[in-house]
């Protein structure tokens, strides 16, 4: 029945601080199928692999303004306010940032790099 | 954390953080239904992100009003903020916007419909309302961003944390240097998710993964496809026996070791695959060593293809050395310590046999374990029994001990248990209370619970064992080997330290066997040989299995399959033999269906293959309900079980297609499993492709609803169902659901039990197995052979009964003469190689032992004597039974009732005869008496035409199929293999014969007579002249039994006889009716005479007259004149009384 045209992946996305890995389909700040919605950072995107909407998409990372890195979206690698900055990047320039951000990153109070939950491969 | 409630509660209409200037000048309700749609309209239409009306929608209200509540609150300090602006170097934070809006964390933005589309329905929102709903829904859309990365990241994680992770590179590496790679590693390694995986992720593409189950074929294939987040995509499939998922995309693939050998059968290269993986190769399953064998020699011919061969840690050099010593990469299991603690039982002053297991060294644990550990610490139990009557024995008092202490669920786990009633051990135990699960070896290694911390293992496993002497399965119970031990105890420390109970000694442990016994040298191997033989790997006594089988199981499968006529004389396939070869059924059941297409009996003959190869619809606990029980007798048919079951599965259908009606509840009503209902739907759908790919059965098309309204009704409704599956399949991921502690007797529940669906989600309350059943049956065919089977005639129901019994033969038992005087529950019967066996609980024949009687006959003498021993009956009867299963007694399994000498005299292998045919022998066991000699030669010598002609006509059938498979669809519109013409006649005639009346009786030999059987080799060599009797064939002395063999199964004159007369003695004056001969011949001489008689009318079958209802004691249609030369008088005698007077004299 249902046909299968899974779209092919464009490569795999790796979070170049957590070692994350994800096939993204997608990059850029339009996602497919989904015209109300547009991204604010040129993303790395996938299909969300938890739904079977087929026209549901899942941000997985992009590159940090300052530094330049690929970094994923997940709150111990990353944080967006109007851009993406990798958590180095804040921690190098935390007075930068409005206050709320920096009592954010206080309570967090986990060290910025998850050292090798992903050793090999 | 409940947010406070602030303010009237109910009003959120008043947004507080920036009181606009032109406020709502009326109450603003963002709970009013009309106000929704109207934005739900404007946001959430056919191409949006989130869809009117859907699940998501829902949920995005849901969100909406918390965050109405948190933002409520958060307000007021708001205000107060304000940015402090140094300068920075870097221009990225430069221009960062001054002032803190939560809103500037969010990555993404949603247009406003006003944006998309001016004339859009957005255009009669309030501009403020609307601006309020598109922050809302930019933090919902920000939610589920952030959740679901919050799931892949964590999927990542666990996947990182399994042990294998550190070896995922040093396997491929491995993979790359050598063909076959042994991965060893214990439960929960991570082997079985994640080697394919790895495996996928270097590239490979054709891969496939055997699993010894269906089940694990679903649950890896799910588990694999999340964790490779293509769970919605097509990367990762399984094919099992009913389903498939697999598509051209498919770049790894699940699927049961049957059907991967089935494919090798096909095309022995495997050409499809480059790695293949075989799983649990160290619980040596049947088929999994055959493919090892098979694997092993096909090899050299594909260096190109890798294997994984995936075991647990136990007995691994085994594998190694059978694949040239290939590399093993050993995983180190990841278990926490496990205490071990012995606790032999004392002996216990055996109990009458110890019939029932003793609880209370269970019981005692329990208590133990309460008395030792405080109940915050949390932790379940997992009891190991060896099989459902002890799981029963010890449930019952375990259930009373947590009923009184309030600190127990008790739950049984085997797999006769119904689906839901499995799933419950999954479920999780309220706060202070722990699971006790009393499992069968099930929870060894294919169900794996989480939060075990105490394991009890009672030592012992019942398992099926094969006698194959016998041919008899047994349950029996038995020790386990120190593999599985161990296993067991592993299940106590996958979560934490755990403790393992073990209720033996040391001493014992040490005794035990170190690995448990490969199932090839434990079962029937028909099967793996019928398998050998059309895969053509060579004689099964030769073939290089990892370990071979006992060689008498080997003998005894060829054997009985060359009884079953599967294999020639030379053990060959025969043309039904490579058809049932195909046919994923028992033999017996193959046979049933190729004899019932041959007879137009498809429809019925497919159901009840069906049931007879999927576990009993019946579940135990109806067998104590009166009113299950009663509610499922109007189904019952006293024919037999087969047609009770023919009778469930019709019924039910029926049920199904009646619009509004609750199959569900109907098969509840009566103590049905429907889960086996729907096995056997699948299957039989399977076996009629399988009939229709082989041509034994015309692919009818389904009927198609003619006009294209229906037909368009008819699309609507699949689509509707196809929507209800996928919405089911949306809110999969069954939540775990809270035990009840039990509150006094009604057991343990899960409030799904009470709350139906107000505890389930709406879509949940849906029957997904009944729309998956409507989708993929064709319900209105299946209707319509349900009905027409309904309404089998009585002449349909006796060749069905015909066939079932050819199919099932030689499995039959006789009644104990003395049944008619025991009662009921006593009923005994006996088969050729075992005596004293029993009715199955569950038979029908157990509620009436009567219909089993033979109910006569007040003709012969009514001596007194009430048995049916040596008793002249016509309706004499065996039972035909599908298997003989040995627990505490042997027990026979679906039965069917068959009249007995018709049914031996069409289909035993061996039959012998005296003088003058009134005494015949079957398969040298049971003995039949014939109150008249005539009619015994009439009805043997019917029997033999009918039998020749039964099996031309099925030589044709099958030689036909054989041929239209060679030639394939050269010529679709073939006439029907043999002609309908012909199997009407052969129907007719089969009837009349099953239904003719003679008076005889039935016996089983005792040892001593079985012995002295037979007269032995004889120096006369004068065959008979008896032209046409036994049609062309010329009788030749039989070299061991004496006599005269007639045919390859028919012995005449064979059997040793107390007055020892010669046929010649029986000569009496006789005048042909037809051609007026008048001489003195013998009965035998007599039929042989009409049968080549030139005037004789032709064409009526001689047996057909026989049918004629015809009273066997009317005397004067037998006596004759007779002359004894003893006592010099003449006597008007049938041939029964010359032998009653001769004896007088001797
Ligand atoms: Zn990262
Ligand atoms: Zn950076």
């Amino acid at each position: 029945m249902a046909c299968e045209t899974e779209r092919t992946p464009l490569g795999v996305f790796k979070c170049q601080l957590c070692a994350l890995t994800a096939p993204y389909s997608y990059q850029g700040r339009q996602p497919p199928d989904s015209q109300s919605v547009v991204l604010l950072e040129e993303s790395y995107v996938m299909r969300d692999p938890f739904t079977p909407d087929k026209g549901r998409f899942l941000v997985v990372g992009s590159r940090c303004s300052m530094c330049g890195r690929l970094v994923c979206v997940g709150p111990e690698c990353s944080l967006f306010y109007s851009k993406r900055f990798c958590l180095p990047c804040v921690q190098d320039n935390v007075d930068a940032f409005p206050q709320e951000i920096q009592q954010d990153l206080e309570k967090r109070k986990v060290p910025f790099t998850r050292p090798a939950s992903q050793r090999s491969s | 954390m409940p947010p406070p409630r602030t303010r009237e509660g109910r009003g959120p209409w008043d947004r507080p953080r920036a009181p606009s200037p032109e406020a709502a000048p009326e109450k603003w309700n963002w709970n009013c239904p009309e106000t929704r749609r109207l934005f739900e309209d404007a946001f959430f239409g056919d191409e949006d992100y989130i869809r009117q009306g859907s699940e998501e929608c829902q949920k995005f209200w849901t969100f909406f009003e918390r965050l109405q509540r948190f933002q409520n609150l958060k307000t007021t300090r708001k205000e107060e903020k304000d940015a402090r602006q140094p300068k920075h170097s870097h221009p990225a934070l430069a221009d960062l916007p001054r002032a803190y809006d939560p809103r500037y964390r969010i990555n993404l933005s949603v247009l406003g419909p006003d944006a998309r589309d001016s004339r859009g329905p957005g255009r009669r929102l309030p501009p403020e309302r609307a601006s309020e709903f598109r922050q809302a829904l930019l933090h919902y859309l920000d939610f589920c961003q952030k959740q679901a990365f919050g799931r892949l990241a964590k999927l990542q994680r666990e996947r990182a944390a399994l042990p294998i992770a550190q070896y995922g590179h040093h396997i491929l590496q491995m993979l790359k240097e050598h063909q076959v790679v042994v991965v060893a590693g214990d439960t929960g390694c991570g082997k079985s998710t994640q080697v394919p995986q790895y495996l996928l992720a270097a590239g490979c593409s054709h891969v496939a993964c055997t699993q010894p189950r269906r089940i694990a074929c679903i649950s890896l294939a799910k588990r694999v496809g999340f964790e490779s987040l293509s769970q919605y995509g097509s990367q990762v499939g399984y094919q099992i026996r009913f389903e498939s998922t697999r598509s051209a995309a498919t770049k790894i693939v699940f699927l049961t070791v049957g059907l991967l050998l089935r494919q090798m059968q096909r095309e022995p290269s495997l050409p499809q695959y480059q790695v293949l993986i075989v799983d649990e190769v160290h619980e040596r399953h049947l088929h999994n060593d055959f493919l090892l064998g098979v694997l092993q020699r096909q090899l050299p011919q594909r260096p190109d293809l890798k294997v994984v061969l995936m075991s647990a840690t136990i007995n691994i050099s085994l594998f190694s050395s059978y694949f040239g010593n290939a590399p093993v990469v050993q995983v180190p299991g990841r278990l926490f310590p496990i205490t071990v603690v012995y606790q032999p039982q004392e002996a216990e002053p055996t109990t009458s046999k110890s019939e029932k297991l003793d609880p209370r060294p269970f019981l005692r644990v329990l208590e133990a374990i309460d008395n030792k550990y405080p109940p915050e610490e949390r932790g379940d139990l997992l009891v190991f029994l060896s099989g459902m009557a002890e799981i029963s024995a010890v449930l019952e008092p375990a259930q009373a001990y947590a009923s009184h202490t309030q600190r127990w669920v008790v739950l049984p786990l085997h797999s006769a248990l119904s689906v839901a009633d499995q799933d419950k051990v999954f479920d999780v135990a309220p706060p202070g209370v722990r699971k006790c699960i009393l499992s069968t070896n099930i929870a060894e290694t294919s169900v794996t619970i989480d939060g075990i911390r105490f394991v009890v293992d009672s030592g012992k496993v019942k398992e099926m064992s094969y006698d194959p002497q016998a041919k008899l399965q047994r349950l029996q119970e038995f020790w386990i080997s120190q593999a599985s031990a161990e296993q067991r105890k592993g299940r106590a420390g996958r979560t934490g330290p755990g403790v393992c109970f073990r209720l033996y000694a040391e001493s014992d442990y040490d005794a035990f066997a170190p690995y448990p016994v490969p199932e090839i040298r434990r079962v029937a191997l028909d099967a793996l040989v019928l398998q050998m033989k059309s895969m053509s790997v060579g004689d099964p006594r030769t073939f290089p299995f990892i370990e071979p089988p006992p060689p008498t199981s080997l003998e005894t499968a060829i054997l009985y399959l060359r009884d079953q006529g599967a294999l020639d004389s030379s053990e060959a396939l025969t043309p039904i033999g490579s058809l049932l070869a195909q046919l994923p059924v028992d033999v017996v059941i193959g046979k049933m269906l190729i004899l019932g297409s041959m007879f137009h009996l498809a429809e019925p003959v497919l159901t009840i293959a069906a049931a007879l190869s999927v576990q009993t619809p019946f579940t135990r606990s109806a067998q104590s309900n009166p009113e299950c029980a009663a509610t499922r007798r109007p189904l019952e048919s006293d024919q037999g079980d087969p047609f009770t079951l023919l009778n469930v599965f019709n019924t039910w259908v029926q049920v199904k297609s009646e619009r509004g009606r609750n199959s569900r509840k109907w098969c509840r009503h009566r103590g049905i499993e429907e889960h086996r209902l729907y096995e056997m739907a699948n299957l039989r759908r399977q076996f009629k492709e399988l009939l229709e790919d082989h041509g034994l059965l015309a692919g009818a098309q389904a009927p198609q609803p003619g006009d294209s309204y229906s037909r368009l009704q008819r699309r609507r409704e699949r689509q509707a169902l196809y929507e209800l599956k996928r919405r089911h399949e949306e809110g999969v991921g069954r939540k775990r659901k809270v035990l009840r502690v039990q509150d006094d007797q009604d057991g343990w529940s899960s409030d799904e039990d009470r709350g139906g669906s107000a505890s389930r989600g709406a879509g949940d309350s849906v029957d997904i197995q009944d729309v998956k059943f409507k989708l993929r049956h064709n319900l209105e065919q299946l209707h319509a052979a349900a009905s027409s089977a309904q309404a089998l005639t009585r002449d349909q129901m006796a060749l069905l009964k015909l066939v079932l019994g050819r199919g099932l033969y030689p499995q039959l038992a006789v009644p104990d003469p003395f049944n008619s005087s025991r009662k009921d529950s006593d009923q005994i019967f006996h088969t050729q190689t075992k005596q004293g066996v029993v009715l199955h609980p569950t038979c029908v024949f157990t509620n009436s032992p009567e219909v089993l009687h033979a109910q006569e006959q007040a003709a012969r003498g009514s001596d007194g004597s009430r048995d049916d021993r040596d008793k002249m009956s016509s309706k004499h009867q065996l039972v035909t039974f599908v298997s003989l299963l040995e627990t505490n007694k042997p027990y026979l399994v679906n039965c069917v009732r068959i009249p007995a000498l018709q049914s031996l005299l069409l289909f035993s292998r061996s039959l012998d005869t005296n003088g003058d045919c009134s005494r015949l022998v079957a398969d040298g066991w049971l003995e039949l008496q014939l109150a008249d000699t005539e009619s015994a030669v009439r009805l043997l010598a019917a029997s033999l035409r009918l039998r020749a002609h039964w099996e031309s006509a099925l030589d044709r059938q099958l030689a036909h199929q054989a041929r239209r498979r060679l030639e394939d669809e050269e010529e679709e519109e073939e006439e029907a293999p043999v002609n309908h013409k012909e199997v009407a006649a052969l129907s007719r005639e089969l009837l009349q014969f099953m239904t003719s009346k003679v008076s005889y009786s039935l016996r089983r030999l005792t040892g001593l007579e079985a012995q002295n059987l037979y007269v032995g080799p004889q120096t006369i060599t004068a065959a008979p002249s008896l032209p046409g009797l036994f049609g062309n064939s010329t009788p030749s002395p039989h070299p061991t039994k004496g006599g005269y063999a007639v045919t390859d199964f028919l012995t005449y004159n064979c059997l040793t006889s107390d007055a020892d007369l010669y046929s010649d003695c029986l000569r009496t004056f006789w005048t042909c009716p037809h051609c007026g001969l008048h001489m003195p011949l013998t009965p035998l001489e007599r039929i042989a005479h009409e049968n080549t008689c030139p005037e004789a009318p032709q064409g009526g079958p001689p047996g057909a007259e026989e049918a004629a209802p015809e009273p066997p004691q009317k005397a004067s249609a037998l006596q004759k004149p007779y002359h004894c030369e003893a006592c010099q008088k003449d006597f008007l005698f049938t041939p029964t009384e010359i032998l009653r007077h001769r004896r007088q004299h001797v």
